[in-house]
């Protein structure tokens, strides 16, 4: 069942290419806002590059800290677009269709913004390169295999192009609406990059073909990309609050709930700024509403389960490392902070309808997920390293300086920035699904109501 | 064998050097370049390292090293594995000599003031001008008849040196000073008074099984730490019985860190708990009945009847019982030995106390034992000793010379690396700014050499000649030799021969009582008396002498101290007890700091960097204060405290200190520097000024233990630079990083 | 696996009084940076070897123990597989190398570390051009952006070690030494060969005293321990 108007398809193309078309005054201010912050976080990273790590909170032995939080961050983010598409999409969950394009965009900005970070947070950022290209093969030096820093680039870059791929055929027949809606050199453009899509018999055929292939194709690389993130600290046995085989699960369902929660934030940020109320409807905020009820809980599970192993395993080390994050202020503010924005407050809240139906209510809550699940992860990573191994002599904490902020707030404006252009060129609800949602549609009387319903062939 | 390219990147190529040199083709120009090709001195291959042997001198102590010289440059000093003090090994201070011959701040040439004195205006000038400039001064002061206005202020100096600062002296006319501000007088008075040596005796810790220390700090600073660590690895590792180390101090030393078992004791009553001890081991029968009449005049335990354990028990704030215990110990695991200083030295009562510890080696006949306390022999070239010192009473006098100019005023003041400005409490400063002409000898721009008219900078211990008698000795005849190992860095003259050049532009008697041209003609004609026995051999004295260079000195392990002559001491009947300065809370213990010792190492960054070995703390100055009690007071880690005394404040940072009494504060000397370079300068406090001059004090040393302090919160707070983390270090329930083991081997 | 040779250490605890001679001593050997006030407020001194002292018990029956902890030169080290770049891996002697030129600074190798035995430049370092005098030829000056830790002096090995075979030989026991062996006063270091079972670390690590530091962690380290001696304390 379907809660919206009935559209006609001009009207359809009008809405849904408004973005691309029209170029409101709010749009160059968002642009310049985001634009300032971003180039602000250019210089701290040159900054950070000419002077070196010392500008960092970082120390020994706490050598990992916001930058990494921030990469498994948005890596976790990057996480939902291609869930919420694939899945829904395989499972012909029929209120996905204004959803997925943006998941999927976010899913693409996110992931190339977290490839940035494991680059700003090495020492020697020139010569990454070595890292995952084995320029000095000639020695018979190939990067090292064993690292799971070689199977983390591995994993992010598959995962980064297969999501490409994903976006680009899912927006093939938009592109093509495009390009029959402008006229000059983004007609041009348009023409180039649709690849001469007509929307001929076969060429639908391909597209979709294409679409639920690669949905298959890319679940088993989601599962595996932030399996193998979590494996950056799952296989270091030296840092015992890390060593933890419940890892991978936890962070990939960990990175499907923050990753939902941003879909939900951007979902909300369209329908405001684009008046798209009639396609990003408050059935969708619902059905999101309830996906995250399922997946938060199942976090919550695994969260407890890491906790209960650690305090039961009784090493004195361990649970050191505990009452650091429970009990050890800052840290306690931390947890508290982490426990309420990212499950206590917003979970409870959804079992209702009408907070699911609420938009306001859901952009809220997921923004406080989000909070949330930073905080997660800073949580892990950074009392593990604090409280490594039994040298309590070492024992130390950190805090991050305003280099490394100023940077990961910059990475948030990338991401927006990211997502803001792309809505300028392209749009970003599919317009063919909505379209197609329409075929599939058919009007039933619900009293004295004639509203659409949906009937798929099979 | 003809090495083929091949064969040699395949060797090269599998080790660690040859791939780090592989990948160093590529390094980029910005990258640290270690060596330029400068002049190489014909004498030396390049990519060759030479040892020469030397000796140290950044404490009195008198080590022998070795250093490693490639290319003209001083990379590395080691000890010397010959040299009987410290066998090869050195402490921190040892290591860092470098810094002080590479040092950027070093004084590079002669300077002339030009703005007010103190306002470190000067102006370079030749030695010619400079050498001449005092010259004439000393022609006056000689033609005027005040030769004997002469002041020569110097660092302690030992051997040949010594030698020929007297005889300048002697031959010229006017006074020496050896400024050191842990002044060991009450400690050489103790020994020559119990003892009946003019020489620290060789305390063979080695072969004891039961030691004492009374705040002898010998793992730290004290007399010799170096040969007293190796000592100390072999009593508790050795071949035989491990040794049991007992430690009484009002502060937990790291020396008391070591000990099996650490006695806290209220400030200046070690005497009595040493006289306590010889009650019980007399009145309980474990001292042999000669001993017992002798120490007690014939009385018997009668006599030390007010050192009941009972009644010293309130005196000292230890227990009865564990005075008791203790003195079994001690009297019944023989080989024992006592010893004191530190603390239990630095007070008014300073000499009571040593003197009552030393004593305690009579009472369980360790004195001229094996394990126990050995003679020294004197000098094995007669006049060249080592150093003498003057106490805090020399000065005292001297500050009143320079004030009333009675009975007679200085005119002239020659220093050299002494630091009396720093060290000494400030109306020294100003009374030795009366002086008309001061002339540093001094290798670096400390605050006492700030203050010249006349700077003519030495060289540092690595680029000159030189002798040292070690004092203590390793119980046989010993004398170090002192060669330079690199050239001159900058434009330097070595101390002894700029006196030698003034002794010949002087002439008369001064010329004749030092006819050399050089301190190294000096010191070979002075090797001669070597010649024939001890450690080196050769036939001609050539040979012999390339033989002493080699080995880094001479010794003669046949030529032992001489048999005990002086008769035990009979024990004082009565207590004396301490007087301290101030009305404060808090009682103030100083020590040196085991890597800046009394701040002279606070030049060097590698010094300012090593850690407290118990604090952790490095380049600041802390206070220590119970744990417990600062928490109660409301205090925190880092606050900066104001530590007042009747004579002064300083300002440092408060450590929470988990082992100090609570009634007692600690801090550590060697930071507060005016002057010194860039590392020493403007860091930390000197907590030297806060401790009054001596009232009572049987020697008129410095009593810088015996003063009572007030402790107020600034309210400021700055991060402790400090190597320990965020929380207390413990070991973990259940873990084993530092596990202890009972083994009795 | 080298025949002849596998480098290990004895750490005598019950000998060892924290003077931190051998501290100062590694740095002027291994050409260490000047560690600043800043860097111990920020915590980021560079110490390849550290005396580490834990307390014990309350005042006044209160007592501290000094550890010295360097690179353990663990058999099976964690910190090699962990390497992206093999800039640190395991030579034929047993000993954990790193390759400075390599390195791109991750810093995983150090959390891999049980020991917190590697030391990352944060900053690059300086010394004042006269100062520069004294650096150590054999050893290279680290950039920024890259872990060090303790070599073992590896210099001082392959210098020794290419005399040695020159002569034809194997090394002799004690003939090289380690800067913090050689030069730490109470002896508590030793340093030798255990491949060499007449050596003397090869009879030091049967004492009943040994141990290992976390040795349930199956790193194999090459540096052995012997527990402090109480007389009269509690066994373990
Ligand atoms: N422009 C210019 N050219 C020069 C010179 C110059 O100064 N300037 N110098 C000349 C001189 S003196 C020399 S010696 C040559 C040097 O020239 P090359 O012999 O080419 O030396 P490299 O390229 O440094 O290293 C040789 C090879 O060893 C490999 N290698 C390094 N480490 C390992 C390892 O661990 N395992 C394996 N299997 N291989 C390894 C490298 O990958 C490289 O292929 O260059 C000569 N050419
Ligand atoms: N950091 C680092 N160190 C290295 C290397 C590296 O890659 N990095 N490479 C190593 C290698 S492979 C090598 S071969 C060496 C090279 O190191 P060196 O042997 O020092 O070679 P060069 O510096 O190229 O030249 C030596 C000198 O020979 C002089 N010379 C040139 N022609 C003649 C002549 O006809 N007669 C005489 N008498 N002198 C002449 C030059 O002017 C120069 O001063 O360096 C080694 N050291
Ligand atoms: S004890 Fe004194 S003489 Fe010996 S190495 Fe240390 S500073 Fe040098
Ligand atoms: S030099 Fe020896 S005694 Fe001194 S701290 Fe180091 S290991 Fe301990
Ligand atoms: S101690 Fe640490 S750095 Fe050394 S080999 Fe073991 S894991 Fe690697
Ligand atoms: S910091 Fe260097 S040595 Fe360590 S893992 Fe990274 S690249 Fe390897
Ligand atoms: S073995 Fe060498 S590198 Fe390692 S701590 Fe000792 S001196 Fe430093
Ligand atoms: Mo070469």
């Amino acid at each position: 069942m379907q809660e919206r108007r009935d559209t006609s398809f001009p009207q359809i193309n009008q809405d849904l290419l408004r973005g691309v078309i029209k170029t409101p005054i709010w749009f160059w201010l968002v642009l310049g806002a985001l634009g300032m912050v971003v180039l602000g976080g250019a210089g701290a990273m040159g900054y950070l590059f000419y002077v070196g790590l010392g500008l960092t909170g970082l120390n020994w032995p706490v050598m990992w800290g916001a930058f990494i939080t921030t990469f498994v961050f948005w890596v976790g983010i990057s996480h939902a677009g291609v869930m919420l598409s694939a899945i829904l999409r395989l499972t012909h969950a029929e209120w996905r269709r204004p959803a997925t394009r943006a998941a999927e965009v976010l899913t693409v900005f996110s992931l190339a913004t977290a490839a940035l970070f494991p680059i700003i947070h090495v020492g020697r950022p020139w010569r990454a390169l070595y890292w995952i290209f084995p320029y000095d093969f000639a020695r018979g030096i190939w990067p090292n295999i064993r690292s799971p820093l070689i199977w983390d680039p591995a994993a992010i870059f598959t995962y980064l192009t297969g999501s490409s791929l994903f976006v680009y055929i899912a927006l093939l027949p938009d592109l093509a609406a495009a390009r029959d809606h402008t006229t000059g050199w983004r007609h041009t453009l348009y023409s180039v990059i649709s690849l001469g899509f007509r929307g001929t018999a076969r060429q639908w055929r391909l597209q979709v073909m294409g679409g639920i292939l690669l949905s298959a194709l890319i679940l088993p690389v989601f599962v595996s990309v932030h399996s193998i993130v979590s494996w950056d600290f799952g296989m270091t046995m030296a840092v015992s609050g890390w060593h933890v085989t419940i890892f991978a699960p936890y962070f990939v369902i960990g990175a499907v709930h923050s990753g939902v929660a941003a879909v939900v934030t951007l979902l909300a940020l369209m329908r405001w700024v684009f008046g798209w109320q009639d396609y990003i409807r408050r059935e969708h905020f619902d059905a999101l509403g309830r996906l995250m009820l399922v997946v938060s809980t199942a976090w919550l599970y695994f969260f407890f389960m890491e906790f209960l192993f650690a305090l039961y395993s009784g090493e004195s080390a361990e649970i050191a490392l505990r009452e650091m994050q429970v009990f050890t202020p800052p840290w306690s503010y931390f947890f508290i902070t982490f426990l309420l924005t990212a499950y206590f407050i917003p979970v409870p809240l959804w079992l209702f309808r009408g907070v699911r139906r609420s938009v306001p209510l859901m952009f809220l809550t997921s923004l406080s997920v989000n909070i949330g699940m930073w905080l997660e992860r800073f949580l892990i990573f950074v009392p593990g390293l604090a409280r490594k191994q039994v040298f309590t002599f070492d024992w130390y904490t950190y805090r991050p300086s305003a280099v490394e902020i100023t940077i990961i707030a910059a990475s948030f404006a990338v991401v927006a920035l990211g997502v803001l252009l792309f809505s300028k060129f392209f749009p970003l609800v599919p317009i063919y699904d909505v379209k197609e949602g329409e075929v599939f549609s058919t009007r039933i009387e619900v009293g004295r109501r004639k509203v659409p319903a949906v009937v798929r062939e099979e | 064998m003809a090495l083929t390219r091949r064969q040699f990147l395949k060797v090269a190529a599998t080790s660690t050097v040859g791939a780090v040199a592989f990948v160093a083709c590529s390094t980029p120009q910005d990258e640290f370049l270690i060596q330029s090709p400068v002049k190489m001195p014909e004498d030396l291959v390049a990519g060759a390292d030479n040892w020469y042997a030397s000796v140290c001198r950044q404490c009195p102590a008198g080590c022998g090293t070795i250093v490693r010289v490639m290319e003209g440059r001083a990379k590395k000093i080691e000890g010397n594995p010959l040299h009987p003090i410290n066998r090869g090994k050195l402490c921190a201070r040892g290591q860092a000599g470098l810094q002080a011959l590479y040092h950027p701040d070093r004084l590079r040439g002669p300077r002339r003031r030009v703005g007010e004195r103190g306002s470190g205006q000067f102006e370079e000038i030749s030695w010619d001008e400079g050498l001449s400039l005092l010259l004439s001064r000393l022609k006056e002061l000689q033609g005027k008849g005040q030769a004997d206005t002469l002041l020569m202020v110097t660092d302690p100096v030992d051997g040949h040196l010594a030698l020929l600062v007297k005889r300048f002296l002697r031959a010229f006319g006017g006074q020496h000073l050896v400024y050191e501000p842990m002044e060991p007088t009450t400690l050489t008075t103790s020994l020559q008074r119990t003892f009946g040596q003019d020489l620290i005796p060789h305390f063979d810790l080695e072969n004891t099984q039961f030691l004492l220390s009374f705040g002898a700090d010998f793992l730290e600073t004290w007399l010799s730490p170096v040969a007293y660590g190796v000592g100390y690895g072999q009593f508790r590792q050795g071949n035989r019985r491990r040794g049991t180390l007992v430690v009484v101090s009002p502060r937990f030393s790291t020396t008391a860190a070591s000990a099996d078992e650490w006695i806290p004791i209220k400030p200046g009553t070690e005497g009595v708990l040493a006289l306590s001890l010889a009650y019980v081991i007399l009145s309980q029968g474990l001292a042999s009945p000669q001993v017992a009449q002798a120490m007690t005049g014939g009385a018997g335990v009668g006599a030390l009847e007010s050192f009941r354990p009972e009644a010293a028990s309130t005196i000292t704030g230890i227990p009865a019982r564990d005075i008791t215990r203790l003195a079994r110990d001690f009297a019944q695991q023989r080989p024992s030995l006592a010893i004191g200083g530190g603390p239990a030295a630095a007070q008014s009562n300073g000499l009571f106390n040593l003197s009552a510890v030393f004593a305690l080696n009579f009472l369980v006949e360790s004195v001229g034992q094996r394990g126990g306390v050995l003679n020294n022999p004197s000098p094995a070239i007669p006049d060249v000793g080592p150093a003498s010192y003057n106490s805090l009473a020399d000065w005292v006098g001297l500050e009143e010379r320079l004030r009333t100019g009675q009975p007679r005023p200085v005119n002239l003041l020659l220093t050299r690396n002494a630091n009396p400005v720093y060290g000494l409490p400030s109306q020294f400063a100003s009374a030795l700014s009366r002086v008309p002409y001061i002339v540093s000898f001094s290798s670096f721009m400390d605050e006492t050499t700030a203050k010249a008219d006349l700077i003519l900078p030495g060289h540092v211990y690595l680029e000159e000649w030189g002798n040292s008698v070690p004092n203590p000795g390793p119980g046989f005849e010993t004398i170090g030799w002192q060669q330079p190992v690199v050239n001159p860095v900058g434009d330097t003259r070595s101390f002894p021969d700029v006196l030698l050049a003034l002794a010949q532009g002087l002439g008369g008697e001064t010329e004749r009582a030092l006819p050399w041209s050089t301190f190294r003609d000096m010191l070979w004609e002075g090797a001669k008396s070597l010649h024939q026995r001890g450690s080196v051999r050769a036939a001609d004295f050539e040979s012999f002498w390339i033989g002493l260079l080699q080995r880094g000195g001479w010794w003669d392990t046949t030529a032992r101290g001489g048999q005990q002559t002086t008769k035990a001491p009979v024990l004082p009947r009565e207590p004396r007890l301490p007087s301290f300065s101030g009305e404060g809370d808090f009682h103030l213990i100083l020590f040196p700091s085991i890597s800046l010792g009394d701040g002279r190492g606070a030049h060097l960054p590698w010094l300012q960097g090593t850690p407290d070995p118990l604090t952790t703390v490095a380049w600041q100055t802390w206070v220590e204060m119970n744990a417990q009690s600062a928490q109660k007071m409301g205090l925190q880690e880092g606050d900066v405290l104001a530590v007042e005394s009747p004579v002064g404040v300083v300002e440092a940072l408060l450590y929470l200190h988990p082992a100090i009494p609570p009634g007692v504060v600690a801090m550590p000397m060697g930071q507060g520097h005016d002057a010194y370079g860039r590392y020493a300068q403007g860091r930390g406090a000197n907590p030297l000024s806060l401790i009054s001059l001596p009232k009572d004090s049987d020697n008129g040393s410095l009593a810088w233990a015996a003063t009572r302090v007030r402790i107020r919160k600034t309210g400021q707070r700055v991060k402790l630079a400090k190597l320990e983390g965020f929380v207390t270090p413990t070991q973990l329930p259940g873990t084993e990083i530092v596990p202890e083991a009972q083994v009795t081997r | 696996m080298s025949e002849e040779y596998k480098w290990g250490m004895v750490v005598d605890v019950d000998r060892c009084t924290g003077c931190q001679a051998c501290v100062v001593a590694c740095q002027v050997e291994n050409n260490a940076p000047l560690s600043s006030e800043e860097s111990f407020q920020r915590r980021r001194p560079m110490q390849w070897i550290r005396i580490e002292r834990y307390w014990e018990g309350e005042y006044p029956h209160i007592k501290a123990r000094f550890l010295p902890l360097l690179c353990q030169q663990c058999g099976n080290a964690p910190c090699e597989p962990v390497c992206p770049v093999y800039a640190t891996y395991h030579n034929r002697e047993g000993l954990n190398v790193q390759i400075y030129p390599r390195c791109i600074g991750t810093r995983f190798c150090a959390n891999n570390c049980p020991y917190n035995a590697r030391f990352f430049n944060w900053v690059e370092h300086q010394w004042p051009p006269v100062m520069a005098n004294y650096l150590n030829p054999h050893v290279t000056v680290r950039p920024r952006g890259i872990m060090e830790k303790c070599t073992f002096c590896i210099h001082r090995l392959h210098r020794a070690q290419r005399q040695a075979k020159g002569e034809g030989r194997v090394l002799r026991d004690g003939e090289v030494q380690p800067a913090c062996v050689q030069t730490c006063p109470t002896n508590a270091l030793v340093f030798g060969n255990l491949k060499d079972p007449n050596s003397r670390v090869s009879s030091m690590v049967q004492d009943e005293r040994h141990y290992r530091l976390l040795e349930e962690l199956g790193t194999e380290p090459s540096v052995v321990y012997l527990k402090k001696v109480v007389p009269g304390g509690r066994a373990s």
